[in-house]
This record gives C-alpha cells, structure tokens and sequence, in this order.
C-alpha cells in the first residue's frame, strides 16, 4: 500500500485543504462587502518575539502584521502569499509531498507587462528560496498550521534508536533493531503513531559522531534510553519528535552539547524555541529539557568562578544580572588539570558575541579578562541577554567562558574515554541530578 | 491703407536704390527673392489683420521663362484694397512717408515693395501688375505700371476697370524678378511657416514653381485688435523730425504745433515746455535760430512729467491668438502664452509677449537651449539668432533647471515684440538689440510661462509616479486572480476569473484614483510566464 492512502495521511490533507479554502474564501468576502483585500496574521519579527516566562518557550507577541493587496509596498508579498497557498493547496489535492524547494521551484515563473511609458518590463514571481520560504512561514502563522501538517517535506536530518516501536504509514518499525543505523526522524513526525515504549529517558546529542558512538557502545540498551541526534541545528522535526516523546510519555529529556555558547543555544532551540521559527514552539518545543553538559563546570569546578566573584564590582554587578549567583552551591571538575589542558580550546570572537548575545554585554564586561575580545565587544553594548540564559546557573557558565575564553567540544569528552562518557559521566550527572535548565 | 491726404517727399529713386540694395534685402538673387515674397506677403497682412479683416492670402510662383531664371510672383489678399488714384504712386515712386502719426505695422510704410518694383525692372524689365477694389467700391481696377527711374514716376502701360459681378476687395499684386528660387526655397517656407505660427486666423496658400502646395488652414476667427493711429510721444522724438515739424507748419503758433504734433502736451505742458527752453511763444515756428531748436528739443526730451506713450498704436497678438497658432503647428502637450502689458523705452510703446510649446510635435531644442522663435511686429526673425536680444535672455537669464527643464527637449519659445520702434541692431532688421527695458520685459515673460511648465511637469511627473504606483499592483492582479481560484476550485471558469479580475481591477482603481479603464489595460499587458 502506498503511503499516500493512509489513513492519517488523507484526512491531513482533507482538512488542510478545508483550512486553505475556507479562509481564502472568508478573504475575498470580505473585500466584497467593501473591506480591504488583506491578510491579517501574528508579526514574525525579533521585535514581536517574546519569552513567556509562565510557559517557558518563545512565543509570537501580539504584534499583528496587515498585507493588504492595494498597499505598494505589500503587493507583490501578497501576490506571492496567493500564488503559495495556491501551490500548496494543488500540491494537497494531488497527493504529492513537495519539499521547500520543490515549492520554490514551482512557483518561480515571470510576470511581465507594459508599463507606462512602453516599455516591456520583466520580473520573476520570486528570485530566490529565501523569498518562498519566507510566505511559506508567513501561511503557517496566518493559517495557523504547521508546514508538516501541510505534507510539505524537508530534508531528513535527526536519528533515533531506542526501545520504541512505531508505525510509519502503514508499516510498524521497531527502533531498537536498527543494527549500527538508525531511523531517520521523518519531516512529519505528527505522522508517526508511537506503539510500544520501554524507555526511562530521552538523550538527545548534539553531534552525530557522539550519537553514533553511543549507539555502538550500547549505551540506550543499558540504560534504557530513546538516543536521539539533531546533527547539529535541530530541525522542525527532531523538536517534535522529541516533544512527543516528552509529552505524550512524560519522559524526561536531556541535552548533551559543546561546552560553548553554540551548544547551549541549540539546547535553547530544544527547550524554548527558536527565534525565527517562534510561532511554531508550542508545538515544537519541549520546556522541560534540561541541559547535561558539558558545562564549563564540568571543566573547571566552581572554585574558579569564586575567584572571578572576588574581583572588583563582578559579584555586583552578576548579582544585579541575576539575583543569588553569588550563593550558588559548589561542585568538583570532571576533568583533571592535565587533561583540561589537552581538551580545552580557546574561544573564538564568534564564541564570545555568540556569548554576548545569550547573557548580555554586563556580564562579558564584568567577567571577560582579555583586553582583545573586551575592546571587540564593545559595539555589542546593550544587548541584554536571553531571559530564559539569565538565571544564576547559566550566568555562572557563561561568566567562567568570558572568564577562561575556553570552550570544549564534547568530542574531548570520549577522548578520555568512551567509557568515561557512556559509564561514568552521563549516568553520574543524571543521577547527581547535575544538570542545568 | 490709409495713404490718401498723406504727404511724400521725393528722392532719387536710382539713388535710393543703389544706396540701399544691400539694406533692403536685394543684395543677390536668393535674398531678393525671399524679399519680394516678405514684402508682397507682408503687405498682403497689413493690408488685412491690421485692418480687422481675416486673410485670404495666396501665393504663386511660376517660373515665367524657359532660358532664364525668371519667376513670376503673384500674392492675392481680401484685405482693404486701394484707391485708383493712389494705385501708381504706391507702387511706382519712390516715396519717403511724411507722416507723424504711427501705427504699428509690418512693413516700412509700403516702401518695400517698391523696391521690388525696381528689382524687377532691373532684372526682367517686366511691369508690375496691380489689381484692387475696396469694400464698397463697384468697380474692380487693374494697373500695369513701371517707374521712370529718372523721373521718379509711374509710367501707367496699361489700365482698366470693370464692375464687380461678386463682393470682392483686395489687392492682387504680379511681379517677375529674376531670382534663385532653389537656393531661395527655404528661406521662405520656413518665413512662411515661422509667419503661420502666429497667424491662426489666417488662410495661407503657397504654390511652388514645382505645383507644390503649402497650405495653412485658418483655425481661429479671433483676430488681434487692430493698432490705432497715435501721435508720437515726445520722448521718441528726433532732431530732424522736430525741424521738420516746424518747417510745415509754419502758419501755426509754436505751441499749437507742440499740442497737435505729440500725444501728452497739452497747452500748459506746451506752454511750461517754450519757458523751460526759454523761447518767446510768439515767435514763428521758422523763425527759430538753430540754437532754440537744439534746446527745444533737449527741453523735450528731458521733461519728465508726461504720462507713458500710448499703447493703442499697438497691436499684440494676445494670449489666444499665439495659443492657437501654436497649437496649429505643434500640437503640444503644454502650452502657455503671456502678454504682458505695455511698457515704452525712450518714448516708445512696446508690449512683449512669450509662450512656450511643450512635447507634442513641438521641434528638438538643440543640447543647450529651447527652439527659439523670435517675432518682431509679427514678423518672424530667422537670421542672426545669437546677438538678439531674446535668445541672450533665453541662454543667459533664465536658469532652465529650476523649471524642470534640460536640454535636449521638446520646447520651443516664442516671443514676440511689437511696437512702434522696435529697436534693431544693425541694417538686416533680423536681430533686436539689447534695451534694459525690453530685455527684462522679455525675462518676466518667459519666466510666467516658464513657471506655468514647471507646474506642468510637476504635476505630469506626479501622475506618472501615481501610475508607476498603480503598476507595482496592477500587474499582479492576473496571478491573484488566478491564485485565489485554484483555492476556491473555480480556475477553469472563464466567467468567474473575469469576474474576480474585474473587482480586483476595480478595488485598485478605487485605491489609487487612477481610473478603471488605465488599471486594466495595465492588467490585460501581463503575460505569465514559465
């Protein structure tokens, strides 16, 4: 049987299509009765992006956006949020799986006409990918649907391997008998039907090689573990299927990143959503995940950052940041002096603004050492940080980053020993209940 | 014409001739030619605009002999016509006008065509023909008629007269000169054209030696408002004129000959006039040493108290008439004329009038300045362009980017100076010379219509930015149109996509003020391609 005769499958598209039409029809009644012909949808700006901090996720404000068709400077993205639904929608009733691009493609053709003094004048409906993908976000938000629920398909990126058995269209597939591969996170897990689940958590690592090693070595076997991998960004996908797991099993989830401000964003991306893509984190987002490592903690102590709270002003101003970092409790290194020397790499300019922009320009003031990176930053003032990266935990992290410019990619970690990393560090964090969120 | 009671002196004729040939135009073959055409055409108008009467003007030149080059030139007007008994002075003497009274008008006192009267004899030995009746008149009279070069008189060869069988006044005027008519061509279809411009009222109709036919068909019946005969003003007087007013009037007091002579002395100014120059108002207008004439004529030139010279000697064109002119021609997009009120420098009345003719079939102006059309009584100027005194204000005073305008364009400025003196540098009569008076006279004219342009092309520039604005919508309509019908499963009717169209078409229109029917043609130019 094909997959497009499954069950689940036609009634997305059946009520996708309903959702498609009644609302373009409800649009051009209303430009009868005299209104404008304009679409009315949630802003999808940084500015119109907020943290709710009940919900713990990024959510779209209540900022509204108003395209109208008669508005010179809105017409032709109006004319090109038309010309993707009707794509999408052709796409829905034809039983077809189209990716980004395909849609892309599809809708690029030019529109030329005469203009006043003559002359023939030639434009394309759109020029490039950033354009299409951009109304395509704009229907989510203005249809309130998920590109997923839209049978649009992106590219596979995450991997899961685990006690679990589901069923993808019409076949049942159990992940824990995925040999050395592993099931590749399909771009609409809202398809997959969880069947049987023998879990006692979620792991998700940020890199594949990790994954993969893990996955060798047995770890999810032993511990009874759903191994997930973003390979990198996490995709719409990976989120939600991580979401489902942790919403419809309440099964706790941990990240394991670098130890660097990359790592502890894309763990962000897991728990609160991501800043371009905030209109889709109540549906994608997991609020309970929490952060395993590898913190700078891990690397250093805390002992260090005593010494930093020492130095003039710093202990102030951390506390006007972000009240009782200084009465943080204390905990040993993982790694030995010797081999944090071998492990450990210099933090790169890009690390420290990534930095900046996860705690803020006051805490990289009081806590960077390096004159360099301190004269580099300083057109970064201002920026005032995450509120979901501004509790005492993470400030403590971020502040022994500026403080060391050090940052340690997980791969250092199995160079001690895969071992260490499947035997000792992960099950002694979760145990220890060493974790930040 | 109003010739009759009018005194003449008489000069050599032969004399007048030689000296004057270069001055009159005769120098050679093609000037000679496009002279004897100015004349006879000039005359042709003065002898009907001038007098309130429409022009009917015909022109036909024939070539009259198969060896030489000999054209015979007939110009046929409806003007006034003339009376028989003045018929063989005015055209074979040479005649020096006497009268003080002056009007603006075309030619010099019928003088030149005089000089065509003698040009042909020279040339062809051929006699001029005239015939001509007057409105009220029964009888039509025809002169041929030749100068006796040394007795300065009309030697009539033949005449006669006949009853009018239709109501016909006019002059009809034949005259063979050899000439260069291809050399000459031209010069005088662009005289022709340049004359047309500002003679809407006027039916002109040329016909070449080759059976070409120019024709200019009359589009108004408006006509200007015919100059009256005024007195000098006193300020516009010269030595020799003074001197001759004395001389003939010597059976008048020297105040009644003040009182009479100018426009702007009465008895008192006439009499404070004789006590300033500190002459005895008894003495006898001979009688006057040379001495008192030289400071009677200071004393009048110098006084300041008369009132400005009458304008009724002039006669401008006026705002409807250029417009309609131009708009025969050049059918512009934009056009605007101004005539200003009178104005006089030293003594004389003078009005200026500009307008410009924008786009349309209006000429390409060359890199640095407009088409230039310069008039002067109603003549059209074509030589000598640089040194007059209109094109300096064109290329000099006025700044062309504040108006909105660079060169090369579709412009054209016409001015047009009447007046009783015109001023003109130089012998050729083709180029005004350069009196602060006139020359800001004709700045502010140029700068009204200039202004009137600018609002133009502000405005033409607005509603083009208001189309462009239309256009950035418009041309999306077909691709939401059919957008909107793939949603709603309706693409394949053709009734509905007209109807959704049409109210696309519609709400734009009604957004942006720009009317329907430009919308849609905006729509109906989209092509979707692959």
């Amino acid at each position: 049987m094909s997959l497009a005769s499954s069950e689940v499958d036609i009634k997305t598209r059946s009520r996708a299509l309903e959702l498609i039409r009644s609302h373009f029809k409800k649009l051009v009644e209303e430009s009868e009765k005299g209104h404008k012909l304009q679409l009315v949808f949630p802003k999808r700006t940084l500015s119109n992006t907020i943290y709710d901090q009940k919900a713990k996720m990024l959510l779209l404000g209540p900022d509204v956006q108003y395209r109208s068709f008669t508005d010179i400077n809105e017409a032709k993205k109006f004319m090109q949020t038309l010309l993707m639904a009707s794509i999408i929608y052709n796409t829905l009733r034809n039983n077809e799986y189209p990716t980004i691009r395909d849609l892309f493609y599809r809708g690029k053709h030019s529109i030329s006409y005469t203009s006043v003094d003559g002359k023939t004048i030639s434009e394309n409906s759109w020029d490039e990918q950033r354009e299409s993908d951009s109304v395509i976000r704009d229907l989510e938000v203005l249809l309130n649907i998920l590109r997923e629920d839209l049978l649009i398909l992106s590219k596979e990126k995450g991997k899961v391997v685990g006690n679990l058995v589901i069923r993808s269209g019409n076949d049942v597939i159990d992940l824990s008998k995925m040999g050395h591969g592993a099931y590749a996170i399909e771009p609409t897990p809202d398809l997959i039907e969880f069947i049987d689940v023998d879990a006692e958590y979620v792991l998700v690592v940020e890199k594949d090689a990790v994954f993969q090693q893990l996955h060798r070595y047995g770890f999810w076997r032993k511990n009874k573990v759903v191994l997930v991998t973003s390979a990198g960004q996490p995709d719409r996908a990976t989120r939600r299927f991580v979401r489902r797991l942790s919403e419809e099993y309440k099964l706790p989830v941990y990240v394991l990143c670098d130890s660097d401000p990359y790592g502890f964003y894309i763990y962000s991306v897991f728990k609160v959503g991501s800043i371009t893509l905030s209109y889709e984190s109540e549906r994608l987002s997991t609020p309970t995940a929490k952060f395993i490592g590898v913190t700078l903690t891990d690397i250093f102590g805390t002992e260090i950052f005593k010494d930093v709270l020492k130095k003039h002003g710093v202990k102030e101003a951390l506390e006007e940041v972000t009240k009782g970092i200084s009465k943080l409790g204390s905990k040993q290194p993982y790694l030995t002096p010797e081999e944090r020397k071998n492990f450990v790499i210099k933090a790169k300019l890009r690390d420290v603004e990534r930095a900046v922009e996860l705690v803020g320009y006051r805490v990289a003031e009081a806590c960077l050492e390096s004159p360099e990176y301190k004269s580099k930053i300083k057109r970064k003032e201002g920026a005032s940080g995450y509120p979901w990266f501004l509790t005492p935990e993470w400030v403590r992290e971020l502040c022994i980053f500026f403080y060391t410019t050090s940052k340690l990619e997980i791969e250092a970690i199995t160079g001690k020993g895969l071992k260490f990393l499947a035997d000792e560090y992960i099950p002694r964090k979760i145990k220890s209940g060493d974790w930040i969120e | 014409m109003s010739t009759i009671g009018e005194k003449y002196t008489s000069i050599s004729p032969a004399e007048f001739f030689y000296k004057y040939r270069e001055v009159a135009g005769f120098a050679n073959p093609v000037k000679a030619f496009y002279q004897t055409i100015k004349e006879l055409i000039d005359n042709a108008l003065d002898a009907t605009d001038m007098h309130g009467v429409l022009p009917d003007v015909k022109i036909s030149i024939e070539r009259a002999d198969e060896v030489q080059e000999f054209y015979k030139i007939t110009v046929e007007d409806n003007g006034i016509g003339l009376p028989p008994d003045v018929v063989p002075y005015a055209f074979g003497r040479v005649l020096f006008s006497s009268k003080y009274s002056m009007k603006q008008s075309r030619g010099m006192y019928g003088l030149g065509v005089k000089m065509v009267v003698l040009y042909a004899q020279m040339t062809t030995g051929r006699p001029i023909e005239v015939t001509t009746s007057r409105e009220n008149y029964r009888m039509i009279y025809y002169f041929k008629l030749r100068i006796d070069i040394n007795k300065n008189e009309p030697v009539i060869i033949e005449r006669g007269a006949w009853r009018k069988t239709r109501d016909w006044h006019g002059t009809i005027v034949s005259v063979t000169i050899e000439g260069d008519w291809n050399r000459a061509k031209q010069r005088i279809l662009e005289y022709l054209h340049r004359t047309s411009i500002i003679t809407p009222y006027a039916n002109i109709t040329l016909i070449t030696p080759e059976n070409e036919i120019v024709h200019y068909p009359r589009v108004t019946t408006v006509l200007p408002r015919p100059p009256r005969e005024t007195k000098p003003h006193p300020h516009g007087i010269d030595l020799e004129m003074l001197k001759m007013l004395l001389n003939n009037n010597g059976d008048k007091t020297l105040e009644e000959i003040l009182v009479s002579s100018f426009q702007s002395i009465g008895s008192s100014t006439a009499k404070v006039l004789l006590s300033t120059a500190g002459i005895d108002p008894s003495k006898k207008p001979r009688e006057l040493a040379e001495e008192e004439i030289q400071k009677l004529f200071n004393t009048i030139k110098n006084y300041d108290k008369y009132r400005p010279p009458l304008s009724s000697a002039l006669s401008p064109l006026g705002r409807e008439v250029i417009e309609a002119g131009l708009k025969r021609i050049f059918e512009p997009e934009f056009l605007y004329a101004v005539s200003r009120s009178p104005r006089s420098y030293e003594g004389h009345p003078f009005i200026v009038e500009a307008a410009l003719s924008y786009g349309g079939k209006t000429p390409m102006s060359p890199q640095d300045q407009p088409v230039v059309l310069r008039y002067a009584n109603r003549v059209p100027l074509i030589y000598d362009e640089s040194t007059d005194v209109i094109t300096q204000v064109v290329k000099e005073d006025i700044n062309w980017d504040h108006y909105m305008t660079s060169f090369p364009a579709q412009l054209a400025i016409l001015v047009h100076i009447c007046s009783t003196k015109i001023p003109f540098r130089g012998v050729g009569k083709e180029s005004i010379a350069d009196i602060p008076e006139i020359r800001r006279e004709i700045r502010l004219a140029i700068m009204e219509a200039a202004r009137e342009l600018k609002h133009y092309l502000a405005r033409k520039a607005r509603e083009k930015e208001a189309l462009r604005r239309v256009e950035t919508i418009a041309k999306y309509i077909p691709e939401v149109a059919r957008s909107l019908l793939i949603i709603l499963e309706d693409e394949s009717n053709e009734y509905a996509k007209k109807t959704l169209t049409h109210k696309l078409v519609t709400l734009v229109s009604k957004r942006s003020g720009v009317p329907v029917n430009v919308v849609d043609s905006i729509v109906k130019s989209v092509e979707i391609g692959a």
